[in-house]
């Protein structure tokens, strides 16, 4: 006890000596720059933008600010919130995962309103719903869209055609209005081509169904809603492909195997198809993509952010609205396959063009109706750390055969407890 | 069991008793050799393929002709040869330093007694226990306080506070020196410090060699703290480079392979020179008193 | 039992007379023949405690002082940026009823055990043979260690690869055999296992390492006695070489506990692939460590006081186990 006391006193006094050294030297270290706004610093990671636009930001703004890029690696959440918390080396502009955009909303007043700069005008550009994910309740924007992530159904043309099924998008489209009637060709298809299956896995399915909706897991009112129908149906729906044996309940690394051989169909976001294009080349022509069923969902999506230390938040603002441009961001889906959110690119030809890999069907055809009609709706900054028992449950259906019903009790007390450690009631 | 203090010198006269056994284990050794190996090698069969290759069932276990075009991916996409000059500074400065204050420290613990050694070097082993991850956020509050936030040098401390050496070096120490050759000394006039530096140094060898080797390796191979603190993105080290290599949502595996390979090639030559170090000191070694 | 269990593994010799090459001389600061050394002559050791301090001075700031900041945290409510709002034991009672902490406990005290027990065995079987060889000794020496040096990123990959259900290189043999396929992650059990392996193949050549050390320090002549007693060499091996080693043993233990306790990359890498998923630890999350537990609660659910809550309690349990350890390593002793 003794001893601990002697280290603790150690460690306050090496500390009070290290914090008083900061101040004797006052600003020599820090934020590296000087304070007339020059050098501003932007901060992405690898696929947010394209690295050409990037590029082509800095010389075009080169009169102005000399623009540093930073692409990082790895865990971009977690050394962003750190530097925040810090409040040193804070980047000028900087990127937010769309998963991540709720989660710092309660933080709100660690960035700059865009708003206050110019987002105002620019805001009908945008999809409406995209925009107001990254924004306070009280109407603080902090977020400058991206790109966003709708779902739509990919299928196997070959397996179809195998079954006999009309492969042509449209009619695939209307054969899967409803997720029973998808789950039933399933079955059909299932039966022509024997070891194939429907849905890679049914937490897949559960993230559309529930995204298709304009509640989620909390409400306005910072209410837990997850043991309300809406949810309880996104989960009836979810044990559909499992109980009818279409589910390949495969949830690791071996999807990327199995994607080129016993799938026949993928339900993902826009970007997914990259994914798939990687993971099997060679069933290049043999994809098609066709609106999901009952609607579209959204997965993923990124933002840009100013933080509040911003050293020259005009300039910065003209950068990320050059960016984030219409033109630019259509750029973006030809360089990097990240989908604008930004509805005046989908007519232009970057977008518009035959994809080789669906055997040359226009793509957007499919994605741009499918980005305008994704619902408004509400995620709390807990949502997703209140989402993950239901993933997890519905994994151990899958992983061990557990029961639905006690998987959902079990996913439902947890998501609870999830709640209300994060101040949800 | 007596028999051991009379025969404490250590001295082996070089003779060797234990062999007949000698087929049968080296077999049983070679089998763990190939398994230790084989994800090495397969590294480099990936690193020689394209991602679609790695993932193929069962999977492709022979050389491919893709590693120039992966290496040249990596360097065109990371500033390779720049963070790994960082690495290599940071890796040897780490080293050293460890090498030296865990090796003060553990001479000291291991053969003087002072009011206070067990209390100390008690609390020492409690705090390898506590896992260093949740400090990453009051550390950084530190380095910004004092400075270093985007230095190399912010790398160095936190690699430093590792208690391993000092409780490796100490056991080492406690049988690796013996009492006699400190007392002779002190008896010469040595005092402390020179006990420690002509005497105790040079019979720990091969425990300092492993030490390096496992400190450098950590040094080399650390990420979280690094790729948090480093924010100057020209100041990275080679670990946070390569993790960007490892974005976007799917992964080209084989250039990550080739990356991992590339930066893995500078340990093994120090893995090499410091593993002659504990090799020496086998069987011919200080310790050995030969 | 005559030392604290802080006093540290060799330092039993000395109170017991036990067995073993190390020498059962006191330590003194100064030549034999001073008196023992009186509490209030504490500058009479200032060059031991210069000698020590640049550790301790390192350590208090960068690790004590952030290691008791989260202490602090621990009574937080926090999400790493706002402020911070006190709240008692709160998290404690969360964690008290939190089946996934006791679910994350569980599962890293099984993979523990699944690797500590394999890995410091085989270590010590390689440690006995590589020693007794003499041919190809550098070599062995280096090939062995050499997966503590792989990337893990690497080990990931390929033992997801060779232990996958539907493609692997381990199923396809046993599907030549006529097995059928083994659910190697998904079944909670088996993903254990597969983890324990990495982990045993990681760790093994590096206690090989240090058990080897130990074992060149044994004088050969007790060998000879031995032999000329006419033991063989599992006899020798038993009677012999493990009490003396005894030590390095206890020493490797806890290492291996401390860092098996804390697994966390092992099973974060071999299930981060899934890049939807938001439950870490694999199917079941059979794979969850403790610590894993706290990256998923801190960083990616920013609850940093929760974090803060089971890294703490976690470390209690981890001061018990060694405790206990260390107890039932010794107590052997007087048996």
């Amino acid at each position: 006890m003794d001893l601990s006391r002697r280290g603790f006193l150690q460690a306050a006094a090496l500390t009070a000596a290290a914090s008083g050294l900061t101040v004797a030297c006052g600003g020599s270290s820090g934020s590296g720059g000087t304070k007339n706004g020059k050098n501003l610093t932007l901060w992405y990671w690898g696929g947010a933008l394209s690295d050409k636009v990037v590029a082509e930001a800095k010389t075009h703004f080169a009169s102005a600010v000399t623009l540093t890029t930073a692409s990082i690696g790895g865990d971009f959440k977690q050394k962003l919130t750190t530097t925040l918390a810090a409040g040193t080396s804070v980047p000028d502009i900087t990127g937010i995962k769309g998963e991540d955009i709720a989660s710092f909303l309660p933080n709100a007043s660690r960035f700059l309103d865009l708003n206050d700069l110019g987002f105002k005008k620019l805001s009908s550009q945008y999809l409406g719903w995209k925009t107001k994910l990254a924004q306070t309740k009280d109407g603080k924007q902090i977020g400058f869209p991206i790109d966003i992530g709708p779902t739509a159904l990919f299928y196997r043309e070959d397996f179809f055609a195998k079954a006999g099924v009309d492969t042509d998008p449209a009619k695939v489209a209307a054969l899967v209005k409803t997720w029973d009637d998808y789950f039933q060709l399933g079955t059909e298809l299932q039966k022509k081509n024997p070891g194939t299956y429907l849905v890679n896995n049914i937490s897949s399915v559960f993230n559309i169904a529930v995204g298709q909706g304009t509640q989620r897991f909390i409400d306005k009112d910072n209410h837990f809603i997850g043991d309300q129908d809406h949810i309880h149906a996104a989960w009836t729906t979810a044990i559909r492909p499992y109980t009818l044996g279409i589910d390949a309940k495969i949830n690791d690394q071996t999807w990327n195997a199995a994607v080129g051989k016993n799938l026949l169909t993928e339900l993902g976001a826009a970007w997914h198809a990259l994914d798939i294009e990687q993971a099997a080349p060679q069933t290049k022509g043999k994809w098609r993509v066709c609106a999901n069923p009952v609607g579209p969902a959204n997965q993923g999506g990124s933002y840009l952010a100013l933080p509040k230390q911003c050293r020259n938040p005009e300039e910065a603002f003209k950068i990320i609205s050059w960016i984030l441009s219409p033109t630019n961001d259509a750029r973006g889906f030809t360089d990097a396959a990240i989908f604008p959110a930004a509805p005046a690119a989908y007519a232009m030809p970057a977008m518009t063009g035959p994809d080789a890999f669906f055997g040359g069907q226009k793509i957007i055809e499919v994605f741009g109706p499918a980005a305008k009609a994704i619902p408004d709706s509400y995620e709390a900054p807990a949502d997703a750390a209140v989402m993950a028992p239901y993933m997890t449950e519905l994994t151990n259906i899958e992983a061990k055969g557990k029961k639905p019903d006690d998987a959902w009790k079990d996913a439902v007390s947890q998501a609870k407890q999830i709640a209300r450690r994060q101040g949800v009631n | 069991m007596t028999a051991v203090d009379d025969t404490t010198h250590r001295a082996p006269r070089a003779r060797r008793l234990r062999r007949p056994k000698g087929l049968t284990a080296h077999i049983v050794l070679m089998l763990s050799v190939v398994i230790s190996i084989f994800p090495f090698l397969w590294t480099i069969v990936m690193a020689t393929n394209t991602t679609q290759d790695i993932y193929k069932s069962p999977p492709k276990l022979t050389f491919g002709s893709h590693l120039l075009e992966n290496i040249r991916h990596v360097l065109h996409t990371i500033d390779f040869f720049g963070s790994m000059f960082n690495t290599i500074i940071v890796a040897c400065a780490t080293t050293v330093l460890v090498l030296f204050v865990d090796s003060l420290a553990a001479f000291t613990f291991a053969k003087f007694d002072f009011p206070g050694r067990k209390v100390l070097f008690g609390l020492l082993l409690l705090f390898m226990m506590l896992p260093l991850q949740l400090a990453i956020l009051p550390q950084f509050i530190l380095m910004s306080k004092i400075g270093w936030v985007g230095m190399l040098k912010a790398l160095i401390p936190p690699a430093l506070a590792n208690a391993f050496g000092i409780f490796w070096l100490r056991q080492y120490i406690e049988n690796g020196v013996p009492d006699e050759l400190l007392d002779a000394a002190r008896i010469d006039g040595a005092g402390f410090f020179r006990q420690y530096w002509n005497i105790a140094l040079p019979m720990i060898r091969p425990a300092l060699s492993f030490l390096a080797i496992y400190a450098f390796v950590g040094a080399w191979n650390d990420y979280v703290w690094p790729l948090v603190v480093l924010t100057n993105p020209a100041h990275v080290t080679l670990q946070v480079e390569l993790a960007q290599l490892n974005v976007g949502h799917t992964t080209d595996y084989s250039m990550v392979m080739a990356g991992v390979l590339m930066a893995a090639l500078p340990l093994v030559v120090v893995f090499a020179v410091f593993a002659r170090g504990f090799i020496a000191g086998a069987t011919e070694g200080a310790v050995q008193g030969t | 039992m005559t030392s604290p269990p802080v006093t540290g593994p060799a330092a039993v010799p000395e109170h017991r007379g036990g067995p073993g090459p190390a020498r059962f001389r006191p330590r003194r600061a100064t030549p034999a023949g001073t008196a023992r050394p009186k509490r209030r002559g504490l500058l009479k050791y200032w060059r031991q405690y210069l000698a020590i301090s640049p550790f301790y001075l390192i350590f208090a700031a960068f690790s004590f002082f952030p290691v008791f900041y989260s202490l602090y945290l621990a009574f937080q409510r926090w999400d790493g940026m706002g402020t911070m709002q006190f709240v008692g034991l709160q998290q404690f009672r969360f964690l008290w009823d939190d089946p996934v902490f006791w679910l994350s406990i569980r599962n890293t005290l099984v993979i523990w055990v699944l690797s500590t027990v394999p890995t410091l065995l085989g270590a010590l079987v390689l440690a006995t043979l590589l020693h007794s060889v003499r041919r190809f000794k550098g070599f062995y020496r280096i090939a062995l260690y050499v997966p503590n040096v792989t990337s893990i990123v690497a080990v990931a990959i390929f033992f997801g690869a060779v232990f996958s259900n539907n493609f692997g290189l381990v199923n396809a043999i046993l599907g030549t055999v006529g097995i059928s396929p083994v659910p190697w992650l998904s079944n909670p059990w088996l993903i254990k296992v597969v983890i324990a392996l990495l982990m045993t193949w990681m760790w093994t050549g590096y206690n090989m390492i240090i058990y080897l050390a130990g074992l060149q320090a044994i004088p050969t002549s007790i060998y000879e006695a031995a032999k000329m007693d006419g033991a063989g060499p599992v006899r020798t091996f038993f009677q012999i070489t493990v009490p003396i080693m005894r030590p390095i043993i206890l020493f490797t233990v806890i290492i291996s506990t401390i860092n098996g306790l804390q697994s966390f990359s092992e099973p974060q890498v071999l299930f981060a692939s899934n890049a939807a998923n938001a439950n870490l630890g694999g199917p079941g999350q059979a794979g969850l460590t403790t610590l894993l537990y706290f990256y998923q609660s801190a960083f990616l659910n920013n609850d940093y006081g929760y974090g803060a809550a089971i890294v703490w309690a976690f470390f209690l349990l981890i001061v018990v186990l060694v405790v206990v350890n260390w107890r039932i390593t010794t107590r052997g002793r007087k048996g």
